[in-house]
Order: structure tokens, then sequence, then C-alpha cells
């Protein structure tokens, strides 16, 4: 028995906690750990461990604004974990293996683009940074990213949502019925981005029949369209029956025809905190899915536990996945109406709450919808803490191939904002030349 | 007086310590098919007028078993395993196992019990051995299932020998423990035949001195103890070399050992003064096992290696071997012929060693220019080889961020090298990697010495459960209740070395320096509230020597830079 070559980086982080009782602590991916060295998995012919690197600072400013800097934000295992992504990344991209698994923690998929804090659980995004990594490393251009965590993965789809090269797809439960509360269909990009911010709330107490509903009718047919280099998997595992934090249906098995059908480049785990009771068998069945290997006997011993499908639910998804079937393959015709409707810039203004840091940030995004480039964007963002003091920062955003034009006005911005004051900080990231500047 | 013997590939070696100096060596050529008769005359070489009953000790290190798996003289096995839910190894496995019902999960429990019919209807079915092993998933954390399959076998196959999953190994790995337990049956007749005949030679010669046979982790088992435990007997002669080193020149910190012989170097890498362990288990005859092991690493350069000149200019060394060096009348330049010109052997005909570096000399070249070369390339490639070494072991996966943000690639001290080809090569080495070198007085039998000098190793791992308020100690098919809810880490540490203790006393050793290898401790949260810990730790009687052994000359070392 040979596995497809698969690549797995599995770091549980038994140091590491967001406090001694949180779901994110040291114990998370313990029994997980038992039963992949107890199967033997990490023995199998063609699966290869990977130690992660530890991600660089400038790893995650390529991504992230933060406010007021990265390494006041994290610690040593958000950078572990985002080098664990990239690690598994580079592993895909360098012809070593097929595929690959980042089995890492902390996670990171409601983390945006402007970072004050935590949000549920996630400080940086390690996806988004393994993404921006292997875009300016090893080439890639087009990337799809599927997010099969229960949550809405509001952070990847808010660092995305202007970039019409990253397809972003999740199905997660109906936000109006869990945290963040967003992902609704109606969330489908910025205008020149239109439609390739794709969300799938579904009604809590989906099944396994329910989701490949979703994965056959939309989001392989999406992908296919699409056609990215490589295809990322959120693998987040709390769709399971038993998880204490969300309410759906979905089993090991269900989990592992998904990875299956899906055939991701690089899965890199989300969240999951059933950790007695899903994680072990989700696991296993993701990396033997993922290596090739039958997968069948991987069931929960209380598997009797998994709620039935409700014929009220069937008819919810089928009319959700009509819509965005609807819209994808209107999107083009969506996106000029809006392009027209917007002009020449695009802004957005809200409020971003911090579950995690307990922070309220208010933001203001402008876009410059451009003809040449991706556009300019700057972001004005102030936010006030139960436990940090008010801070603020005016930020600009060089796109990574810019026309001239944006990239002068971004630079420009930033002067102007600088003279007239106000924020504590004034940031460029020009991702054209790699590069962070701040002033104070 | 400790009597070690190693049997090798091509020769049987023997040694007779005194104290702390080796008293007489002897080599035979190692007699494949029936091991025995090269042992005994190496054994009766080296007792020449020795009062027997000053031997207080026998140790072998033998290949009986990697032999007996290589060969394929093993026996069928009947395999009986409770696979539960998973992956599944059936097509993994060296023979088609029965699957049995009944599985534990990861805390312990047993989810599904065993099916009685199930198992009376598979000692029906096997028919074709009378050797079984019983593995369960999860077996480590309770071997109580395992133990209920056993005790039906025993009755309805009446079985003359059966392993079960738990003693094999208390670590995690039901695929490891599965070929583990498999070949220690599969094995376990012909270890028998083989211990009964040293039982016999030894006492027609009228040693009654206890007899041990050393494990592929550098330790002894008392021979009785090793029939119950066969498999760990393989792979002893690199661990028998390696326990020399440990004897002749221990390093400390870090450092490299290596072993240069016939055809190969095994190359070892040490810390804290102790050779480093494979992770998770040895390999055998393609299976990945439970069985402890040093990590030693063979590459194709030794005395014997075929040196040749390549169409485009350079010059290659091995793998292979095409006989012996041309100083004792080969046909084909090696690098023993290379030692001797270049003046660190002076075995043989000189002047056909000085013929075969002029084979490999180009027009005008001197020949001590030649024999440097050779030994440089030869050199060059061990020396990748421990680069490759130090490399992989910075690369192995760990489980805590302190553990990246702090450790460092190991970093040798030192090279020291035995065998027959150590004296050219392992100076070199360390040249090239900016090290001093050592070369052991006695390290032509290192490996006999180590045989005769090691000590038991042993191994306990407890685990304890305070929210589902058990603890189990795998290796001794334990598993009870806690009284203590509040049991700590050094509790478990102390009932650790208790169950060593008892362990070591039931197989006949004495419990030398006990070690914590491996210790976990994790609080159980449920629902933000502390509902228990698990806690782990694996202790052992770690691989040593009974006494530092000198050879005659005084000067142990020569030390070069």
């Amino acid at each position: 028995m040979q596995a497809n070559p698969l690549g797995l980086v599995f770091f549980p982080a038994f140091d590491w906690a967001i406090s001694p009782t949180h779901p994110e602590r040291e114990e998370r991916l313990l029994y997980t750990r038992d039963q992949l060295v107890e199967e033997g998995l990490l023995d199998i012919p063609g699966i290869h461990e990977y130690k992660p690197r530890l991600a660089t600072v400038r790893d995650v400013e390529r991504v992230h604004l933060a406010v007021p800097d990265v390494s006041s934000l994290i610690t040593d295992a958000h950078l572990i974990s985002a080098g664990g992504a990239i690690t598994a990344a580079e592993a895909v991209l360098k012809g070593e293996v097929q595929r690959a698994f980042a089995l890492v923690r902390p996670p990171g998929h409601h983390a945006m683009r402007v970072v004050h804090g935590a949000r549920g659980f996630c400080t940086i995004n390690i996806e988004a940074i393994m993404i921006e990594y292997v875009r300016r490393h090893l080439g890639v251009g087009r990337v799809a990213i599927v997010d099969t965590d229960v949550h809405h993965g509001d952070g990847t789809q808010d660092i995305y949502y202007h970039d019409p090269d990253t397809l972003f797809i999740s199905f997660h439960q109906d936000g109006r019925t869990l945290y963040p509360g967003s992902g609704f269909t109606q969330e489908l990009g910025s205008p020149q981005a239109l439609g390739t911010t794709i969300n799938i709330p579904l009604p809590p107490g989906t099944t396994d029949e329910g989701l490949h509903y979703v994965l056959d009718e939309l989001v392989l047919p999406v992908l296919d369209e699409f056609a990215p280099d490589i295809i990322i998997n959120s693998a987040g595992q709390d769709n399971h029956y038993s998880d204490p934090l969300a309410g759906m249906a979905i089993t090991a098995q269900g989990y592992a025809r998904l990875a299956d059908k899906l055939k991701a480049d690089i899965a890199v785990l989300e969240g999951g905190y059933s950790i007695e009771t899903a994680l072990p068998y989700v696991n296993t069945g993701i990396i033997l899915a993922m290596a090739g290997l039958d997968y069948s006997k991987v069931i929960e011993p209380d598997c009797k536990a998994a709620p039935m499908t409700r014929a009220a639910n069937t008819a919810i998804i089928q009319s959700i996945v009509a819509e965005q079937k609807n819209m994808w393959l209107r999107r083009n015709e969506l996106k000029s109406k809006a392009l027209t409707q917007a002009g020449e810039y695009w802004e957005r203004e809200r409020n971003i709450y911090y579950d995690s840091s307990e922070i309220m940030e208010e933001q203001v995004e402008y876009l410059r919808l451009c003809p040449e480039c991706q556009g300019f964007m700057t972001v004005k963002t102030q936010s006030n803490g139960q436990h940090s003091s008010y801070k603020s920062a005016f930020a600009a955003v060089i796109p990574r191939q810019p026309c001239r034009r944006c990239r002068e006005q971004a630079k420009e911005a930033v002067e102007t904002e600088k003279r007239r004051g106000g924020f504590q900080q004034y940031i460029l990231q020009d991702r054209e030349n790699d590069v962070v500047e701040r002033f104070f | 007086m400790l009597l070690g013997i190693d049997v090798g590939g091509t020769f049987t070696d023997a040694v007779l310590i005194s104290g702390t100096s080796i008293l007489a060596q002897a080599k035979a050529a190692t007699t494949h098919g029936d091991l025995i008769q090269g042992m005994l005359t190496a054994l009766d070489k080296v007792l020449n007028g020795v009062e027997c009953h000053n031997i207080k000790r026998v140790s072998l290190s033998t290949t009986i078993v990697t032999n007996a798996v290589v060969e394929g003289k093993t026996d069928k096995v009947g395999l009986l395993l409770m696979a539960g839910p998973g992956m599944d190894i059936s097509p993994l496995v060296p023979e088609t196992p029965y699957l049995l019902d009944g599985y534990v999960d990861h805390r312990g429990r047993e989810v599904v019990a065993p099916v009685k019919e199930q198992v009376e209807d598979a000692c029906r079915r096997i028919t074709h051995t009378d050797v079984f092993a019983v593995v369960g998933k999860f077996s480590v954390r309770n071997p109580i299932p395992e133990q209920a399959v056993a005790a039906r076998v025993r009755q309805c196959a009446r079985p003359v020998f059966l392993t079960l999953g738990a003693e094999v190994s208390g670590a995690l790995n039901f695929w490891r423990r599965a070929n583990s337990a498999y070949y220690n049956s599969a094995v376990w007749r012909h270890f028998g035949r083989f211990a009964e005949s040293v039982r016999q030679a030894l006492a027609v010669r009228g040693i009654t001195a206890p007899v041990y046979v050393l494990k592929a982790d550098g330790g002894t088992l008392p021979l009785e103890a090793a029939r119950k435990y066969p498999v760990e007997t393989v792979f002893t002669g690199p661990a028998a070399s390696v326990l020399g080193i440990m004897a002749l020149d221990a390093p400390e910190g870090e450092a490299v050992s290596l072993d240069i012989g016939g055809t190969t170097t095994d190359i070892g890498l040490w810390r804290n003064g102790l050779p480093l362990f494979v992770q998770r288990g040895a390999m055998i005859n393609g299976y990945p096992t439970a069985v402890r092991s040093f990590w030693l690493q063979s590459v194709g350069i030794g005395g014997d290696s075929a040196v040749r000149r390549q169409t485009r200019g350079e010059l290659t060394v091995g793998p292979d071997r095409l006989g012996p060096p041309m100083a004792l009348g080969g046909q084909v330049p090696t690098v023993s012929d290379a030692m001797i010109v270049a003046g660190f052997a002076s075995f043989g005909d000189r002047a056909k060693a000085r013929a075969a570096m002029e084979v490999l000399a180009r027009e005008e070249e001197e020949v001590g220019l030649v024999a440097r070369e050779v030994l440089d390339v030869a050199a060059e490639k061990i020396a990748a080889a421990i680069g490759n070494m130090i490399a992989a072991q910075a690369a192995e996966p760990v489980e805590r961020v302190e553990d990246i943000v702090f450790s460092k690639p190991i970093s040798p001290g030192r090279v020291v090298g035995v065998g027959g080809a150590a004296e050219g090569l392992s100076p070199l080495v360390a040249e090239k990697l900016g090290i001093a070198a050592s070369v052991p007085k006695g390290a032509m039998v290192a490996n006999a010495v180590g045989a005769a000098v090691a000590q038991p190793t042993l191994m306990v791992t407890l685990r304890a459960d305070t929210d589902k308020r058990y603890f189990t100690v795998a290796e001794l098919g334990i598993h009870a209740p806690l009284e203590e809810k509040r049991y700590s880490l050094a509790e478990a540490e102390s009932a650790a070395k208790k169950y060593l203790t008892e362990r070591a006393t039931k197989e006949g050793m004495s419990v030398g320096q006990a070690e914590m290898v491996y210790k976990e401790e994790f609080n159980l949260v449920r629902g933000f509230r502390t509902a228990g810990k698990i806690i782990t730790c694996q202790m052992q009687i770690k691989p040593g020597v009974l006494t530092g052994v000198t050879a005659e000359g005084g000067e142990t070392c020569r030390q070069t830079r």
C-alpha cells in the first residue's frame, strides 16, 4: 500500500493556549496526535512529515496592517503556525509531494487585513500569509480558497475582497445563528472582484448529504471554471455533529469524502473544538483521503449520535445553491453593473468586533476602481478595547502589480494624511516592492 | 571475567575482559546456516587456558533473528487484530490478519467488547501454525481486551507461544506493535532452538555464568527473558559496536561515532553522551516495528570498498565490494590498499598495495598522492552522510513552541572511530568536519567488547487519566483504578520507577540507572472547567556499560586535529 505523496506538517503547540480553559488550549490536538500516532499514519510510505519553519514578521506584514505593529500582537506560536502553512505549500510547489496538510494551531481565518488583536481565536491569517508568500517567492498567480470551517471565514474574505485573482468560497453555518454573524449570499466581493467571493450559509443541522450537494452542484463546478493554479482548503472541522460551539451534523466520513473530492493542493487546519470525539477521526479521514488511501473505516465510535437530514434543510440548501449558481453565471454582467454604479472609488465603513481581545474597531476603506490594475486602497482605522488603549492608523496599500498612477496616489495619500495629522501612525504597504513603511 | 561474543556478517569476534582490560580476543569466520559453529570456534580460541568458573557473565550479540527473517526461517503466525475504526492495516502487516470486533478508544475506554465466538471461530480457522499474536488498537491505553482475547485463544487453540501487543511496546503505534508482535512470534521457535544450543554448548565447557543476549537498543536481556522477546534481538551487531565505543572511549556531549568495517560505515550521532535512537522503532524486513534501536546510518564505504578511476578522471569509492584488498591477494584496488600505502595500516603485501595505487594513478602520479586522494574521497562521502544525518535530526518534527524557538542542530565535538578501517579514515572525516578524532585502542574488537560489558535496558510507560480515574502500565499489562483524583506528575514518576524495578526483578535484571525518557502532562478541560489531568511518563534503564575498558598498551586514544 503506497500513499500518494502527502506532506504533513503536524504542529500541536502543546505549550500554547489563549488561556488555560479556552477552547484554543494546549490539549486541543492531543487526542488527534494520539490517534494519528496510534494508527501509524506517519509511518506510511508516501506520507512525509515536515517540521514547520518560523514565518517572519515580514511574511506577516505582506498581508496585514497591524496596529500598532506585528510583534506586539503575536506570539512565537503564531509565526510557527503561519510558517507551518508556508512549509506545507513549499513542499507541494517544489514538487516534493503532491499535496500537503498543515495540521497546525493557532488558527487564522478570522484575522482580517487590519489587525488590532485577536478575533475568533485568530490573530494573523495563516492561509493568506502562505498564499502571499508563494505568490511572492514561487510565482503562483490564481488561487482558490475553500473554507470548510463552520464559521464564516470573514478574515480571509476581507483580505481577498478586492482581489479578482483569488476565489474565496466559504460554506458555514448561517451567520444569523453563529459567530461571526457574516457570510451571507450578497457578500460577493467589491465591484472589480465581484463574484470571486462566494458564501454559502447553511442551516443548522446540515448533514453530509447537504454538504455534498453544495460541493457537487456548486463548489466543484465553480472551481473547475475558475481554474486556479492552486486550491487551498481552510480545513476547519467544527461542522462535525459533536462540535460544542456549533450546530451542524457532518461526520468524519463527510469530511473525508469532501477532502477526496476537493483535491486541495494544500489544506490548513482552522477551527474544530470537539477535540476528543471529532478531531481524531476527522483528521485521520482527511489525511487518508488526501493521500489517496481507503478511509471507509474511519467512523466515530458514537456516529449514531449524528442527526438525520431534515427535509426543510434540504429545500433551503437547494435554494441557496440555485441562487449562487445563478450569480456565478451572471457574474460578468453583475460586475460591470457594479463598476458603473460605483464610479472611480468604492467605499466601505464598518465596525469590527474582536471577541477574543474585547476590542471594537471602526474602519473606513477607500478603493480606487482602477481599469489598469487592482487599484490602491486606503484604510482609516481606530480601536478601543476593554483592556487596551485607543489606537489609530492610516494606511495605504499599493497592490502587487500597480499602475503608475495608483502607486503615486497611494504614496500621496499617506503624505497628505501625515500633514493633516490625527492618526497615531501612517503605514504605506508597498506590495509591489514587498516593503512596509511606518511613520509616526 | 566477562565474556563477549559478537556474530557479524563476516567474522565472529570473542573477547574476554578482566577488570577493565581486554585479556584475550579471538576471531573466527561466521558460519552462516549454523551460527553456533563459528561462535564456538571463537569461544574456544578465546578461552584457551582460562578457568571457566572465573567467567561471571556471558553475553552474545547475534544475527540469529536478523538472519531468520532475511532467510525466511520464520513461522507463520496466527495474527489477531482488533483494529477498531481508522486506517485498515490488513494489507500492511506481514501476513493476512484475522480482524476481530472490539476496540478501545484513545482515552482507553473499551467502546466495543471482543466477541467470544469470533475469537473461537478464528482459532478454528487458524490451523497452519501454533504461534499467535494478539494486538488491539490502543491496547497500551487498556490492555484488558487484548488479554481477554489471548485467554480465549489459549483455551481454544492451545498455542505454544503467544505475543500480546501491549507487551512488546508501551508506546502508541498499533501498526508497529502489530508488526513487532508478529515477528516476535514468528522468530520464537528459531530463537528458542538457538538459545538451547547455546545453553548446551556452554554447559559442555563448564561455563555456568548467566547468559545475556544483546538487544537493538544496546541493552541486554537474560537468555531466558530473551526467549519471550526474541524480536528485541534484531540488529544487535551495530548496537554492540556502539556499546563498545561507550566502554572504550565514551564521548561526552555531542559527538559522531563511526564503525568502519569491510563494506560499510555505520554512523551514529550522540547527544549528552548517549547515542540517538531511531524515532518510533526499527524496520524489520521492510515493516516498521516498535523495536527500539540506535539510529545508525549505513554508508557503502569500508576497507574493502572497490576504488575506480572513472573515465572522466575522478576517483570513486564503493559502494560495492569486489573481493579483498589487492594487498591480500584481491583483484581490485580498495580503501585498505590506500591505507597501507598512506601508512595507516600495515597488513598484507605492501608492494601489492602500491600496485593497486598504480592502477589508479594518472600519468607520473606518485602512489602516495593517489592513496591520499582515495582516502579523501572516502572521507568526503562519510562526512556528507554525517551532514545529512545532522540535517535530518534538526528537521524532525516537534510538538512544542519552545522546541522550535530554542532547538539547535547537533554540533559534534569529536569523531570516535572503531572498526578495521577507522585508523585511516576517521581522522580524515574529522578534519573535514573541523573537529577532533579519536580511535581507541581495541577499536578492532569494539563490537565484542560492547557485547561483553553491555548493561540491561528496560522500559515502562505509565499513563494516568485522573478524569477517568485509572492508570496503565502497558508493558506489564496493568490497568488499574487510581485511588487519588489529585495525582501528580511526581507521583506518576515514582510509581513508574516502582514498576520499572518490579519488571526488572521479574526478568531477572538488576536496576541500573533509571531515567525519565519522556513526560507529558495535560489539563483536561471540559466546559471551561478543569476535569482532570492526563499524565504520561516513560522511564527506562538507559543503555550503558558495566565498566570502561582499556586495551593493552596503556594509551587509550590517539588525538588528531
